[in-house]
């Protein structure tokens, strides 16, 4: 694909990241309205699920906070990355990022004042530098996808990547990422969640675990564990924007990665809000 | 599930006839501000420098929340300068205060002591689009998306979650 194509590409991807409900997260949205039986929590389940078909229209955000663009490229072993489709490929972030739009929320000015916010912002959403790029070798030979999720604020408030010793038994990891997830969960105030989770050997690893049970993850194909958890988190009662009920969680994303011959697993647990995962894709 | 109609100002009799899971629908003039600018609001109502810059928290909505192309919708309420500021602006006048997620309980006991509420609104910013007719700065432009704003809004959904004491995530 030829650079112009490569942009356009891209753009068209991330607006539909933005402002575009999955299938498979439409289906879980109208299985949870169904079988909720709290009043309010249904109501606000079926408001977020028609906000959904009005950004999808209108190809306008689902949320305000418009989220940071990630990026993962999948490469199978025919195709090769160069640094000319780089450069499309963040041009085309840009570019969907003032025409969707999204939220001007780039901090300017020094390494200090981007800290404490001193610098201002700047006016221009495609000034919003993506996160740092994922690479994944793709068992398809001929692919090239360029995934792209938008990262929301309150989820990373939320999340949390850290050690667990797990004592040489998996229900012991699981344990702990119910704990951790009620509690985000509860804190949240934007769920129903998905749980996105990566169990990895360094918090690198664990962060790029989670990445891509974002942009793999699928709410018709849960796991035994995947499963549990969910079950476990919706039995907390927190529900729907915290007002209780039977709909805390929709589904879990798990990616589990090699793993240290040690007593330590890294897990990184994001409490992924009620419009997240916010992910398309496109083959060049 | 009770549904009730507020338009600003909101009297003390509408706070008074509020209940813990409500829903509301609110219409008029609300204000918008969050982490970077309720501070300032609360500086302000504290020296007095509010007065003449044609702000009036008497009866008034807060709606937690950025102001930007993207839209609106809320941040959480929870997040130390906005939590901070609920109480000293509910003692300024604001009779509801507009965000998402729980509030710790001294939050709560105030909300009540001040005759306001808090009311959670479902972040569904493409829907609330279709629902805010008019935009403006009002305060502190240089914040940008983060100024104060006031927006003219037309029946926003809402559900109150602590009014009179009482929580709805204590329940």
């Amino acid at each position: 694909m030829m650079t112009d194509g490569i942009v356009s590409a891209v753009k068209e991807t991330l607006i539909t990241a933005g402002s575009t409900f999955s299938e498979d997260k439409i289906r879980a949205y109208q299985r949870a309205i169904a079988a909720e039986t709290n009043e309010r929590a249904k109501w606000v389940l079926e408001t977020i699920l028609e906000n959904g078909k009005t950004a999808a229209k209108n190809r306008t955000p689902l949320c305000d906070d418009s989220g940071i663009p990630h990026i993962v490229l999948e490469v199978g072993k025919n195709r090769a990355v160069t640094g000319e489709m780089l450069d499309a490929i963040y041009q085309g972030v840009a570019e969907g990022l003032r025409e969707m739009p999204g939220r001007p929320m780039a901090v300017m000015g020094s390494d200090w004042e981007r800290i404490d916010q001193s610098g201002g912002l700047d006016p221009d959403p495609g000034a919003l530098a993506p996160a740092p790029l994922l690479m994944h070798y793709s068992d398809v030979p001929d692919r090239l996808r360029v995934h792209i999720a938008m990262f929301g604020g309150g989820p990373a408030i939320r999340g949390k990547t850290y050690r667990v010793f797990h004592k040489h038994s998996a229900q012991v990891v699981k344990d702990e990422i119910v704990s951790w997830a009620s509690e985000a969960v509860a804190q949240l105030g934007c769920s129903p969640c998905t749980l996105t989770i990566g169990i990895g050997r360094s918090h690198y690893e664990a962060a790029s675990l989670m990445l891509k049970a974002q942009v793999f993850g699928n709410h018709d194909v849960q796991s035994e564990a995947e499963q549990e958890i969910t079950r476990r988190v919706n039995e907390t009662n927190i529900g729907v924007l915290g007002l209780h009920g039977d709909t805390s969680v929709l589904s879990t994303f798990l990616q589990i990665g090699p793993q240290r011959a040690s007593g330590v697993r890294v897990v990184c647990m994001r409490p992924s809000c009620c419009f997240e995962p916010r992910h398309a894709y496109t083959d060049l | 599930m009770t549904v009730k109609h507020l338009t600003t100002p909101i009297s003390d009799a509408d706070i008074a006839a509020l209940e813990v899971g409500d829903m509301v629908y609110i219409s008029g003039e609300i204000y918008c501000g969050r982490d970077a600018v309720l501070p300032k609001i609360v500086r302000m109502t504290e020296d007095g420098s509010i007065a003449g810059t044609g702000i009036q928290l008497e009866g008034g909505v807060i709606f937690h929340t950025a102001v930007s192309p993207a839209g609106v919708g809320p941040t959480s309420s929870n997040k130390l300068e906005i939590e901070a500021s609920i109480a000293p602006l509910s003692k300024a006048g604001i009779r509801l205060h507009l965000g998402k997620g729980a509030l710790h309980s001294e939050t709560v006991d105030a909300l009540g002591k001040y005759h306001a509420v808090y009311a959670v609104i479902p972040p569904v910013t493409a829907l609330l689009g279709a629902l805010t007719q008019e935009q403006k700065v009002v305060a502190f432009p240089e914040e940008g998306m983060e100024a104060f704003h006031s927006l003219k809004v037309k029946d926003y959904p809402a559900i109150i979650a602590a009014a009179h004491g009482r929580s709805i995530y204590d329940d």
